[in-house]
């Protein structure tokens, strides 16, 4: 019987009188890997920052083996050998990985003030081959690839001799040979008798892995078990507390012959080649593809904020050249990026402002002085607000950055449904949020193709595209190199498509594409 | 017992003044209430602060300080910045002088660059004329949103620093200005120009009304059009503004146009109070005009202003000068309680945020 | 053969301030003759060691992504207090410069904590502090202009070894210490990363308002050095002293690739070319025989050209670092575009 290496107690957590977390209690086995799944809002992160010593339980205590484990601030934490790996990388572009990994404990030449490199650079480089990387430890974290990033990441925490690894959301931004890589890692720490624990909202990746599973919500522990047991939709249905039958709803409109987008041969030299689509009114049209495959930047360029060298677009058939993000909406375009903290939002403004903010001109009087008509822009905000459920205080003042990401994502696409486009592209519009507001968001797709818009709709998530989908493209390295029927979707063909051109390794191990 | 009551009623009774308190300091109107109490405590001691002479004065030092502080809020919304606003005043004020004087003595302006060219003994081509005036008062505005429009261009289309852009905006044209009168004030403007400085209805002095429509137009369209509406966008987030169709390199301009305009207005009214064209007009103001931004509550980040925090700011400002001045302190202590006050100020502000946001319920 | 000439692209952009600078030190030198002689040349460095001390200060508290307007009247506070110690208590020159020193760390550190103790942006802190220093000097001097004695104004005109000039050692010494400071010292190391994100470097634990807080008192510090370099040079010290001296150290820290946003810049090579160059210029337009005032209107424009490439140079390095999909393509000899050179520099 392994011995428990982390003990969670009756933990019990609030915040001016709302209940983060409910007398959680569980044991992280040594050597073991355990998944915490649950909603966003299910108390995961509060619970791990009370693991790193960011914020006081309300009640309850910790052990770490046989003592008691009360951090006050991260460096107990790390003193005591626990080290997360976040979603947002901790790391300075401006500095190299060395410099990195001994930011604030340098070892010095003697007594005095001075760095010893020679030590650093041979630390690191020890640290990065035991983890593949075949880097030089002076590289710039500038030029790293996010994989490559985060694999620094777990050397960092590695080298502060951690023992217990936490992971959030580690394959966010990975393609899909680096999560092979980081899994292999995770095989390799595991061997080597770490601890971690791993939370995703990736269900299939929590499966793959765990080898024990904790389901949180709305602050308690409702469900806990060896991973063999579980399955999605028990997962699913502990995290929701109800069975999903069906977590896609059902197509019931069918796309029309009439077509509302058009590109012909559109290529940017180094980005993308020869891209030929089409999208028809009331259709879904999937585009799929492993990360770095040249989606986000074609669907940049659709929208006038990149530029292309040749080919042509047309919306509603009419030809776009030299375009801009304004002309794009002016005729009848929507694009939801897939970065809502930088490109979607403001984070620092209400929903009302963020909510009307590309339809404005639509809401002032059509001669100069062209003055706002607030009550009606107001009127149609909260219209908007209602009925996609968007939970939040009063519209007008509270701010886009408290809110759930679910929320923040349904106001993202509120904004652009207040210009009732014609064409809507939608890159990873579900990333980032949990299980229920995913839902609603599938819901709200389904709804807009009913009523007669164009959707392509940019994912990682191949369940997801198969099953909200009429029609889904593979791109591989910048060009189209497959298409398929709803009725031939099928995981196999699908997936090869994506891998087209990625087959070649090269002699460092790693997949073709950087 | 009745000590217990009593006790009780002072610990209500203090609960009740911090909440006061509390509410107060963060009311959107604390500067106002501010001034307010300063000036009210000021008049206990020296009532003839409230006198028409001093109140004229007071007025006469608010409005173009005001009108300087609403076209730097404009670019402070957008998350920048216009160091060049007093040169723009410098450069506009020479160039109106040169237009509208009536007579330049040649000892002095002989050696200017435009001697011979425009200017001569009798002034411009347009001195005397009924014209000289009103062209004068069009080629400064003209004059202070070009310059505004070329700031504008190099943060918009260059992604240049403001920081930096209109850093050196200032060297340039302050340099100018001095260029092309070789140092010399420019004397001998005609009266109609000079009234607007001195003259009025009333009590109330022209460049009141002036700055007053240059006000209610600056809330008008910082609140009610859509341009307003793209300037706080901007400022929050221009990625964001770039995807949600905001034109932001044409705002970002306009923004920076508008704070020459107002650099040109303001240029206008100390340029007639002082019925000269001077080419180190404002040189110290720069300080002054970010300051009392920044005590009226116009954050430096960007996305936050309104026309009332940059009147608020001014009026306590210029209520601290005037203080300073009416008790015969020495001059030395005018620069440390400006500077106190704006840490004060700043001190206040990070204080009011952090109440606020713990009242923000997650 | 694309490969070489795509690189020195790649080099060229990285290396802009040096290369602006030999450029403007040609076209100066062709306009004048007398510009490219040794004393001339000795002579910008020497008058370009008072603002370089101080912007090699300011460059530490950019690097934290902060600002320092005060340096100006740092200057001449820490000036005037040693000045009026000489006058009226007979201190000798050595003991005056280290009051001056003591002070402008004093100044230093009353930035140092409003930053990081009151939590108030660095802008508005430095913006009083400018205030309030200038008004305390002028209040201990009542506006009269202070004078040094020669024991003062002979370290101006002294050379070591009887070829450099003093002020010039003193700043090619702040030089070598700043730059082993930032590369070879963990504070050093730890400025940049606090520039880069503070968030993060919260997060890892450095003490970032020891780190912000450091930066601000060694830029107090240098600015009084600084200043005493200049006034053992000027001799005396008027109530303008200084004014307007922090824009001139931003410029010089800027022009040498410092970012305004933190995390990005370099005291040796970078800083020392952006006050040399700043300093050539005025005084190449001086030996050009430019008409007096026009001289600030180059100058203004010059630095204007530097900024406008400095922001060309990093819209360029961030295409060029921009994952390629396409990478065979870039290779091919038809194809435009520039091959990043990830991992070769």
């Amino acid at each position: 019987m392994l011995e428990n290496i982390l003990q969670f107690d009756g933990i019990s957590k609030s915040f001016f009188g709302v209940r983060a977390l409910e007398d959680v209690s569980f044991s992280l086995p040594g050597s073991h890997l355990l998944g915490l799944i649950g909603e966003n809002g299910a108390g995961k992160t509060t619970l791990m920052n009370i693991l790193g010593g960011v914020l006081a339980p309300d009640s309850g205590r910790m052990r770490l083996r046989t003592a008691d484990y009360a951090p006050r601030r991260p460096a107990d934490a790390t003193g005591a050998g626990i080290a997360f790996i976040h979603q947002e990388w901790n790391l300075f572009t401006n500095l190299s990985i060395a410099d990195n990994l001994f930011i604030n404990r340098f070892p010095r030449l003697g007594r005095s003030p001075f760095i010893n490199r020679t030590v650093t650079r041979k630390q690191t480089a020890k640290l990065l081959e035991s983890l593949n990387l075949t880097l030089s430890p002076e590289t710039l974290v500038d030029r790293l690839t996010p994989g490559e990033r985060q694999l620094v990441e777990i050397a960092k925490a590695l080298s502060t001799g951690a023992e217990i690894i936490i992971f959030d959301e580690p394959t966010t931004s990975l393609t899909a040979a680096e999560t092979q890589r980081l899994f292999d890692i995770i095989g390799g720490l595991r061997e080597q008798g770490k601890s971690m624990i791993y939370i995703s909202h990736n269900l299939g990746n929590v499966l793959e892995l765990a080898d024990d599973i904790v389901v949180l919500r709305d602050g308690r522990v409702v469900d806990t078990g060896p991973g063999r047991d579980f399955t999605i939709d028990r997962m699913i249905s502990r995290m929701v507390g109800r069975a999903i039958d069906q977590i896609f709803p059902t197509r019931e409109s069918r796309p029309s012959q009439e077509i509302v987008l058009e590109v012909k041969g559109l290529s940017q030299t180094g980005i993308v080649k020869d891209i030929n689509l089409v999208l028809h009114k009331a259709e879904v049209l999937g585009l799929f593809g492993l990360m770095g495959s040249g989606r986000t930047e074609l669907a940049r360029m659709l929208f006038g904020l990149e530029p292309f060298e040749r080919g042509e677009i047309l919306a509603n058939g009419v030809l776009c050249s030299r375009i801009c993000a304004g002309d794009c909406i002016r005729r009848g375009m929507a694009f939801v990026t897939e970065n809502r903290r930088e490109e979607g939002l403001l984070m620092e403004a209400t929903v009302v402002d963020n909510v009307g903010l590309a339809a404005l001109p639509a809401f002032a009087s059509t001669r100069f002085p062209r003055l706002l008509r607030h009550r009606q822009l107001s009127e149609a905000v909260t219209r908007i607000a209602e009925s996609m459920r968007i939970k939040s205080g009063p519209v007008a003042r509270t701010l886009a950055k408290n809110l759930s990401g679910g929320n923040q994502q349904k106001v993202v696409i509120g904004k652009w449904l207040m210009s009732r486009p014609a064409i809507f592209i939608m890159d990873e519009p579900t990333r980032g949020i949990d299980v229920g507001a995913k839902h609603e968001v599938y819901s709200i797709i389904n709804d807009l193709a009913a009523q007669g818009a164009g959707i392509l709709l940019i994912s990682s998530e191949l369940e997801e595209l198969m099953g909200l989908c009429d029609r889904i493209l593979v791109m591989s390295k910048g060009e189209i190199t497959g298409g398929f029927n709803r009725a031939e979707f099928a995981q196999e063909p699908i997936l090869h498509a994506a891998f087209k051109g990625h087959q070649r390794l090269s002699q460092n191990g790693r997949a073709g594409q950087r | 017992m009745a000590g217990a009551q009593v006790h009780r009623v002072l610990v209500f009774g203090w609960g009740k003044a911090l909440a006061v308190a509390r509410r107060i300091l963060l009311s959107e109107n604390f500067v106002l209430y501010l001034s307010l109490v300063f000036f009210g405590g000021l008049y206990l001691f020296m009532p003839y602060i409230a006198g028409g002479r001093n109140l004229a004065n007071i007025s006469s030092n608010m409005w173009p300080l005001l009108a300087l502080v609403l076209g730097q809020m404009f670019v402070l919304i957008l998350g920048g910045i216009d160091l060049s606003q007093t040169s723009i005043m410098a450069l506009t004020s020479v160039i109106g002088g040169m237009l509208m004087t009536t007579r330049l003595d040649p000892a002095l302006f002989a050696k200017s660059p435009l001697w011979g060219l425009l200017l001569s003994a009798d002034g411009s081509p347009l001195s005397g004329t009924v014209l000289a005036v009103p062209l004068g008062i069009a080629a400064m505005l003209l004059v202070g949103t070009s310059v505004g429009l070329v700031n504008g261009l190099a943060v918009a289309r260059f992604r240049m620093p403001a920081f930096m852009v209109t850093l050196v905006s200032m060297m340039f044209f302050s340099g100018l200005a001095i260029y092309l009168t070789k140092s010399e004030n420019i004397m001998y403007l005609p009266d109609g120009y000079t009234r607007i400085g001195s003259g009025g209805i009333g009590l109330v002095p022209w460049s009141f009304f002036v700055v007053l429509v240059l006000g209610i137009t600056s809330h008008l369209v910082l609140k009610h059009t859509v341009l307003g509406r793209w300037f706080f966008a901007v400022g929050k987030s221009v990625r964001t503004a770039v995807v949600s169709g905001v034109p932001t390199e044409r705002v970002i301009v306009i923004g920076y146009a508008l704070s020459g305009f107002c650099a040109a207005v303001a240029s206008i009214l100390y340029s007639a109070r002082l019925a000269g064209g001077r080419p180190t007009l404002g040189q110290n103001l720069l300080l002054d005009v970010i300051g009392a931004a920044v005590i009226g509550g116009i954050s430096l980040f960007g996305g936050k202003g309104k026309v009332l925090w940059a009147l608020f700011g001014v009026l306590f400002f210029v209520l601290l000068s005037n203080a300073l001045s009416m008790l015969a302190l020495p001059f030395y202590t005018e620069p440390v309680v400006k500077g106190s006050v704006i840490l004060l100020a700043a001190l206040l502000d990070v204080t009011r945020t952090r109440l606020l946001a713990r009242e923000v319920i997650v | 053969m694309r490969k070489t000439r795509d690189t020195m692209l790649v080099m060229a952009l990285r290396h802009t301030p040096l290369i602006l600078f030999v450029v403007i030190f040609l076209l100066f030198g062709c306009l004048s003759p007398r510009f490219l002689s040794y004393q001339s040349f000795e002579n910008i460095v020497k008058q370009a060691s008072y603002i370089g001390i101080a912007a090699v200060g300011m460059t530490f508290v950019l690097l934290t992504a902060g600002i320092d307007l005060s340096i100006g009247s740092n200057m001449y506070l820490s000036a005037v207090i040693a000045g009026l110690l000489i006058q009226n208590h007979n201190l000798p020159a050595s003991l005056a410069l280290v009051v001056c020193l003591a002070v402008g760390l004093l100044f230093g550190t009353v930035n140092a904590l409003a930053v990081t103790r009151l939590k108030l942006i660095p802008f508005v802190a430095t913006l009083g502090t400018l205030w309030i220093g200038r008004g305390v000097g002028l209040w201990l001097t009542k506006s009269v202009p202070v004078e040094f004695p020669q024991s003062v104004t002979q370290i101006g005109s002294q050379k070591l070894f009887d070829e450099v000039p003093l002020p010039v050692v003193v700043f090619a010494l702040v030089v070598l210490c700043a730059s082993v400071l930032l590369r070879w010292t963990a504070l050093g190391r730890q400025i940049y990363a606090v520039g880069n994100d503070l968030e993060a470097a919260k997060k890892a634990g450095i003490n970032t308002a020891r780190v912000r807080g450091t930066a601000f008192i060694i830029c107090g510090l240098l600015a009084a050095l600084g200043g005493f370099i200049s006034v053992s040079q000027l001799g005396i010290v008027n109530a303008g002293f200084g004014k307007d001296r922090e824009f001139d150290a931003i410029a010089a820290a800027v022009l040498g690739g410092t970012s305004l946003f933190g995390g990005i810049g370099s005291v040796f090579p970078g800083t020392v070319l952006g006050a040399i160059l700043i300093q050539m210029v005025t005084i190449g337009l001086v030996s050009a025989q430019v008409d007096l005032y026009l001289q600030p209107l180059v100058a203004a424009g010059i630095i204007f050209v530097a900024v406008l490439l400095d922001s060309l140079r990093t819209r360029q390095l961030a295409k060029l670092s921009r994952r390629h999909i396409r990478v065979e393509e870039l290779t091919s000899p038809r194809a435009g575009g520039i091959v990043p050179m990830l991992g070769e520099e």
